[in-house]
């Protein structure tokens, strides 16, 4: 064992940029497999892990106070099949108006304000993702669903919210972001803010329960709870199952994106790990001939050779799980955004298998060729060691030495890969990998961004502004706050200030309602609009924009009443029924079925709801939309209106940042794969490389020569990756489609330009090129005499 | 005799701490001359052939071939004075083995941008003068040690370099074929090819080379004609 150990310390003593090498290269991959196993992890069943580590709670009960006493709620915390409870907390539903720097008009018509001491609790944990918990009255910690108002801005800690409609009118500063995974209330506080508001309505009870895996069973957990409760004292209960359901509604969409780039990474990492590993052990031919003829055996051949792979390995694997969990904090930040869960990390169970499988994986990739190189004979070894096997690329050399037009140095460095063909498939696989990576993500990209524009209309230079009562956050059509002037009078108001409006070049008003639709289970959202709304810029996935008597609907609806493009449907209330024929079908994602359609159209139903809602406004060219909103906002009532956004654009701009990051990885990944090959492949060839520079070859020359040899690599790579990377865009996004319950229209596929996809196509070249640089450089550098001696 | 190579007392010290390699040479070679320069193994003779081959530089001192002052020269000016201004033979032969013959011998000429047809004459040339046309195309691995030196040799004059430069050329060979080789040499050398010549084998030495120089610890111990 001695000896094994003598030969190991050698071993790592004398090849140290080898081990070098190894151990970056698990590093680097450790920490990709890592995080993409991290994402996969995130991306399967996201609700369920954040349900699981936030305690959940399983049944949210609203208890009328008044006829339950805290004593008795608190003793159905014992009840038999309650697994955990917390509360009571008291509980109000308000309204409140928040001052948000540059940001008019937010009013939240029904605002959930609990009263907690602590965000912990054996049910349902706060978990906060900006700021603290109240320290005293006067302070409020926001969810983070309420704290996107949907209008662009951001209600960070330090925006003071207004409680209207309660004694005393009491201002509370937000002092922190948090996130209940079910979410049980808008905003919390301390219980002492709450007494101050007068005695509860309510008071929250949170349970969990032995058994809560179906709608049943958690009907009958809540009437257990209920009738260990006076009569009539539950006001509500609300199960978590609906909250989920909910959830997977948002997260569907985005968990194909994610599979893809994890399973890409992990791919990508077992293959540079394995070639490098392999093309390490294949380079110390010669010294394992040397010990074998030195007296030692095929086994203790082996065992060197493993461990001088396993020590690096360990160094390097162990890193790269910090690194991972390092990079996990933005990106999984990120993902828990897109899943609207709490910020999520690497799971343990992660954290250890994957490491340990890649130092597994290194080791066999050290042993095959170990042992294989522990049988053959000393001299045999030695003389494999010495000199490239026969017959591999000799062809290559002597075919690409007739090329006359190209220099030597490039026809030198073409024919390199075919010296180690398997290698250098391994590198055009990595390679092709990542530039698969930046033409997916560059897809995706540009199809998000557009997916973006459609949905927030930006065709056309427009703004949109709601009518008081409108709130984006609790929609209450034609219910404007006390105080505030009537629907009738605010529409006639709003639509005189528009018409006077120097930069008004056209407007159209929005009436929303939900009606039934023949044939159909349930009602769907009728968008009815007074005037031409063709211009407002709704992307069509077929057909064209609706005329008289027409209609454009979106894939949800299609799927609802399987009606199909020219059909007819009939749209009913209150026994009037108007039937309108299928123009077109638009591009409104969700699983609501949409409706859109011309106010006369469906008059014959009566008016819908109070009248109009909101007011598209066409801007005249040159006109700034911002200024135009502050001119007609400085001339309505301050209660008259508020701000109209979506908090989509935001949500995809997220998103969009994730595909970059993440490609950006999965890129560096690639390129370090490419530089451990070519070290590997110029440590190898170090004594040729002295042979070309004393018989004149420049520094420059052994430069192009070195990135020669992996640019035809990537170049080939890269002409593979762009059809497989526009096949796989075009493979993801109907199933990201699906989950949103929309198709797309052809422009959101249609994203690769042909000078796009011609940078595209030299991403592997990039990639190999800029990769091999470092290695061509030392390669030049080297001192001509010392290559000579090496061997 | 015009000198063709000047060393002017030159240093070479490795990093290692140990003493010199080579320490204060200082020595001429004329045009035309052949010249060994013998000592035991580890006395700095390699040493002193990669600072004239431009494959080192010395720690001082100045060394010149013809109009260069190789020790000033950059790695880009170094190789490109190993084109066309020297021929290397090394003891080993240092062939690629991923290239037929003609493509060893080729070599230099390409790197220096030698028009194709011209190379490929020079090629044929060469070939038949050292009576390896038939191996032309043929992979060193398949050679014997004589021919592979032979291949060694044209490529080393494939350019036409004033300066050949033979490192223990015959030290892997046996003694028929080494004899063989040394023969070369000297004919090449009577055709006016300026030769040094490496060895530690006085015998080689008084055969092929008109002067010797004796090199101890990397100091010239002698300079004279060969016994």
């Amino acid at each position: 064992m001695r000896a094994v150990r003598t030969a190991l310390h050698g071993g790592l003593a004398g090849r140290r940029v080898q081990a070098l090498a190894i151990g970056l290269v698990l590093l680097a991959s450790a920490a990709a497999s890592t995080l993409a196993a991290g994402l996969l992890s995130a991306s399967n069943a996201p609700f369920d892990h954040a349900f699981a580590a936030q305690h959940g709670a399983q049944a949210a009960l609203a208890v009328n106070a008044a006829k339950a006493p805290a004593g008795e709620l608190a003793a159905t915390a014992r009840l038999a099949g309650v697994t955990a409870a917390a509360g009571p907390f008291a509980e109000a539903t308000v309204t409140a108006s928040a001052a948000i720097p540059d940001t008019p008009g937010v009013v939240f018509q029904a605002f959930t304000l609990a009263g907690r001491s602590s965000p912990g609790g054996p049910v349902d944990d706060i978990v906060l993702t900006a700021g603290h918990w109240p320290t005293g009255t006067g302070q409020i910690v926001v969810s983070r669903d309420l704290a996107d108002t949907g209008s662009g801005a951001s209600m960070s800690p330090g925006v003071v919210i207004t409680l209207t409609g309660v004694p005393g009118t009491p201002k509370l500063t937000v002092v922190g972001v948090g996130v209940s995974v079910t979410n049980t209330a808008d905003g919390w506080v301390l219980p002492a803010q709450m007494t101050s508001l007068g005695p509860p309505p309510t008071e929250q009870m949170l349970y969990r329960f032995a058994s809560a895996g179906s709608g049943a069973a958690v009907n009958a957990d809540v009437a257990a709870v209920t009738r260990a409760l006076p009569a009539g004292s539950v006001a509500g209960a609300e199960s978590w199952l609906a909250v989920k359901a909910q959830e997977n509604e948002n997260i569907v969409p985005w968990v194909p994106f994610l599979v893809t780039f994890g399973v890409i990474g992990l791919a990508m990492s077992v293959l540079i790990e394995v070639n490098v590993v392999s093309g390490a052990v294949t380079a110390g031919t010669r010294r394992i001939g040397v010990l074998k003829a030195v007296g030692f055996t095929p086994a203790q051949v082996v065992w060197v050779y493993v461990l001088q792979v396993a020590v690096p390995g360990v160094i390097g694997v162990a890193g790269g799980a910090v690194i991972a969990n390092l990079l996990a904090a933005p990106v999984l930040g990120q993902t828990s955004q897109v899943f609207e869960v709490a910020p999520q990390s690497i799971p343990l169970s992660v954290d250890l298998t994957v490491p340990l499988a890649m130092l597994a994986l290194a080791g066999i990739a050290a042993l095959v060729p170990a042992s294989r190189a522990g049988r053959l004979s000393a001299t045999t070894a030695i003389a494999t060691g010495r000199a490239p096997r026969p017959s591999h690329g000799y062809a290559a050399h002597r075919l690409l030495g007739e090329a006359r037009l190209l220099p030597r140095p490039v026809t030198i460095g073409l024919a390199g890969p075919f010296a180690r063909p398997g290698r250098m498939l391994v590198t055009l696989a990595a390679i092709l990998f990542g530039a698969l990576a930046v033409t997916f993500g560059t897809g995706l990209g540009t199809s998000l961004n557009r997916v973006g524009s459609d949905l927030a209309l930006a065709g056309t230079e427009h703004v949109e502004i709601g009518l008081a009562g409108q709130s984006a956050q609790q929609p209450s059509p034609g219910q404007p706050s006390p105080g505030q002037p009537s629907a009738a009078a605010q529409q006639a108001g709003m639509a005189a200030v528009i018409r006077a409006q120097p930069g008004t070049l056209r407007y159209v008003t929005e009436s929303d309602d939900r009606l039934g639709v023949t044939g159909m289970a349930g009602t769907a959202s009728v968008t009815a609009f007074g005037g031409d709304a063709s211009w407002i810029g709704y992307a069509l996935i077929s057909g064209h924009w609706y005329g008289a008597g027409g209609a454009v609907v979106n894939t949800s609806f299609l799927h609802a009443t399987g009606k199909r493009m020219g059909d007819t449907f009939t749209l009913t209330d209150d026994g009037r029924a108007v039937t309108l024929k299928i123009a077109g079908e638009v591009f409104l994602p969700g699983n609501d079925p949409q409706v859109l359609t011309n106010l006369s159209s469906v008059t014959t139903l009566g008016p819908s709801g109070a009248g109009p809602q909101m007011f598209y406004v066409g801007l005249r060219p040159g006109v700034n939309a911002q200024s135009y909103q502050n001119a007609v906002f400085a001339k309505l009532g301050p209660g008259d209106y508020h701000q109209v956004g979506s908090g989509s654009g935001i949500l995809l701009q997220i998103i969009s940042g994730l595909v970059l990051i993440l490609t950006l990885l999965l890129v560096v990944v690639a390129a370090f794969g490419v530089l451990n090959t070519v070290v590997l492949m110029t440590r190898e060839r170090v004594h040729d490389l002295g042979v070309f520079k004393a018989v004149g070859m420049t520094p420059r020359q052994t430069i192009t020569m070195v990135v020669t040899t992996v640019a035809a690599t990537g170049l080939i790579a890269g002409l593979i990756a762009v059809p497989a990377g526009i096949a796989l865009h075009h493979a993801i996004l109907p199933i990201m489609g699906n989950g949103a319950q929309t198709d797309f229209p052809p422009a959101i596929y249609n994203v690769y330009s042909p000078a796009e996809l011609v940078l595209l196509a030299l991403t592997g070249l990039v990639i190999a090129v800029v990769s091999a640089l470092g290695p061509a450089s030392w390669a030049a550098r080297t001192r001509t005499a010392i290559a000579l001696r090496a061997e | 005799m015009d000198a063709l190579v000047q060393l002017s007392d030159v240093t070479k010290q490795y990093d290692d701490g140990k003493s010199p390699a080579v320490a204060h040479v200082a020595m001429e070679v004329g045009h035309g001359e052949s010249v060994a320069v013998m000592g035991p193994s580890g006395s700095g003779k390699s040493t002193l052939l990669n600072l004239i081959a431009g494959l080192d530089r010395p720690s001082s001192g100045t060394v010149r071939v013809g109009n260069q002052e190789v020790s000033k020269l950059s790695e880009t000016g170094a190789a490109r004075f190993r084109r066309r201004q020297v021929g290397i033979i090394f003891q080993f032969f240092n062939l690629l083995d991923d290239m037929t013959v003609a493509d060893n011998v080729l070599l230099p000429a390409q790197l220096a941008g030698v028009p194709a047809a011209k190379a490929r004459a020079r090629l044929d040339e060469l070939l038949t003068a050292l009576r390896i046309e038939k191996h032309r195309n043929t992979y060193p691995a398949r050679l014997s040690g004589g021919e592979r030196q032979r291949v060694a040799i044209a490529r080393a004059l494939v350019n036409r370099p004033p300066l050949l430069l033979a490192d223990e050329p015959t030290g892997a060979l046996d003694t028929a074929t080494g004899d063989e080789i040394g023969e070369l040499l000297l004919d090449l050398n009577s055709s006016g090819q300026t030769l040094i010549l490496v060895t530690h084998d006085p015998a080689l030495a008084a055969r092929y080379a008109k002067r010797v120089i004796r090199i101890v610890d990397g100091q010239i111990a002698t300079a004279a004609a060969p016994a």
